[in-house]
């Protein structure tokens, strides 16, 4: 077994309402330590539901997911651990309305790491120093822009040091002109090696920081390549029919 | 042994400009003298304001503890029944279905009823009223709580708690750090609106003899035959506790928003 395989998804599969609906049929993959991995697809192929896959926020009605070799549809393992190392950052970023910046991001570290509140502060300062949201660590979500409030949902990850980072389509509810500083962190993220999987609709990002572009629809995953090679050469007519729409 | 009467009484006590007074205010004075101060009445109305504020006190204290965990079963049911196994499956549904047998039963009857049932049938053994008044208003409160609760929580956001459980909260610290302080803060108007209505709710005490405040009003009237005054009292009595309550839950209320702005 390859041991730089950080996730490795096996014939996912997802069924809704008894199996009428079949949001995953049978979705196999692999992320590898470092790489950043970009999954696109028309709305509706389940490439949001594979996401949510593989930190079981959905659980696969079939199939297996192991992160670091452990298979974690398991019912006996204790998925709350393994999350711990897969941040995710969501579309409406869920930040905690009710806490700071500040104790969004140290809630976790402090609860679930048995971090001291003084350690888990300053680590959460550092990392808000580095997206530039610093100064509003005191401030509450809803006193922040939709782009500042997806910069703190990554630190708020980011703050329980994990493994890989999942990310479901974090820039479709900003404003357009927000979507490129989240972009640029993940960017950062992204150079500093960071493994990603990352649903989206912007293509640009896929093609510039994506190591690989799956591409899914209908529930299954149709096509698997390089940015250049998918972007480039399509080779199924359902993404070459889905890359004419969005360029 | 001649007991003197009020009136008597009244002639030797009231002072000279009192009596003086044109007839109708005087009358008001003595009535007043003669519901509250002979044979020292208000010490009724003390002791039936105790009760009251007794009863409600803990009837508030086992129904939002019974509330809490009623809700959080009907919650954690709805929520995750259909995905569970085994005996865990079991045992919760089984709670469940108590829990909603209880809400039925609790919200589908008199509280007047209940509490004779409690007092003469359940506790026929117990002299205690003030006990049984306690639990009876208190499983009583638990139930509309509970709903009130669980609304709270259904209408906090499911992003909250995938947020949560992706961080790596299991589901009761999910709920304790991120969905119950903000359910909380959604149902405060409803659940002090609940809390008042148990404080005027618990004058239906009298039913199995408690001498509550209201209690304490109807025995003077019947004692002096003059019902106005007494009545008049508790319901002012009632009022401005309910002020006080309605001032301190708005305060509260006011201190959570502001957190947020």
């Amino acid at each position: 077994m390859n041991d730089n395989i950080i996730i490795r998804a096996e014939g996912v599969q997802k069924y809704f309402k008894d199996g009428a609906i079949k949001a995953l049929d049978g979705v196999s993959a692999e992320i590898r330590k470092g790489e950043v991995v970009v999954i696109i697809g028309p709305s509706g192929s389940g490439k949001s539901t594979f996401l949510r896959c593989l930190n079981l926020l959905e659980v696969p009605t079939g199939g297996h997911i192991y992160f670091n070799d452990v298979d974690i549809t398991d019912k006996k393992v204790n998925i709350n651990l393994h999350r711990q190392k897969m941040g995710m950052v969501f579309q409406h970023f869920n930040l905690f309305p009710h806490m700071t910046i500040l104790q969004n991001m140290t809630l976790a570290p402090i609860q679930l790491l048995k971090k001291s509140k003084a350690e888990a502060e300053a680590k959460a300062m550092s990392l808000l120093e580095r997206v530039g949201l610093a100064d509003r660590a005191d401030a509450y979500p809803s006193q922040l822009s939709g782009g500042q409030k997806q910069r703190v949902a990554i630190v708020r990850a980011l703050a329980m040091e994990p493994e890989v980072m999942l990310f479901d389509e974090p820039t479709s509810a900003l404003d357009p002109e927000m979507v490129g500083e989240v972009l640029e962190v993940m960017k950062q993220l992204a150079h500093e090696g960071m493994t990603m999987v990352v649903v989206t609709h912007e293509m640009g990002f896929a093609r510039e920081v994506g190591n690989r572009v799956l591409f899914m629809a209908d529930g299954k995953l149709l096509e698997e390549n390089t940015p250049q090679e998918l972007f480039g050469n399509p080779q199924h007519p359902r993404l070459q029919d889905f890359l004419r729409k969005v360029l | 042994m001649n007991k003197v009467t009020p009136a008597e009484l009244w002639l030797t006590i009231a002072p000279e400009w009192i009596q003086n007074l044109p007839e109708w205010l005087e009358d008001i004075l003595f009535k007043g003298y003669k519901c509250f101060i002979y044979g020292d009445r208000y010490m009724l109305f003390l002791k039936g304001l105790k009760h009251t504020l007794i009863l409600t006190f803990f009837a508030l204290l086992i129904g939002i503890a019974l509330g809490i965990v009623v809700s959080l079963i009907r919650v954690s049911w709805d929520k995750n029944g259909s995905e569970m196994h085994g005996p865990a499956k079991w045992v919760l549904g089984f709670f469940n279905i108590i829990g909603k047998i209880y809400l039925t039963v609790i919200r589908g009857t008199p509280v007047v009823v209940q509490i004779m049932i409690m007092f003469f049938v359940i506790f026929a053994s117990s002299r205690n009223k003030l006990l049984v008044g306690c639990l009876c208003f208190g499983i009583n409160s638990g139930a509309y709580v509970a709903e009130i609760f669980r609304s709270g929580i259904m209408s906090i956001d499911a992003g909250q708690t995938e947020a949560g459980r992706s961080l790596g909260f299991g589901y009761i610290p999910t709920m304790r750090y991120i969905i119950l302080p903000q359910a909380f803060k959604n149902v405060l108007p409803t659940l002090g609106n609940e809390f008042i209505v148990l404080l005027k709710e618990t004058a239906v005490v009298g039913y199995i003899g408690l001498s509550d405040l209201t209690y304490a009003a109807n025995t003077v009237g019947g004692n002096t035959y003059e019902y106005l005054y007494p009545l008049l009292l508790a319901a002012a009595i009632y009022l401005i506790m309910v002020m006080f309550f309605s001032y301190l839950v708005g305060r509260l209320e006011r201190r959570l928003r502001n957190s947020e702005r």
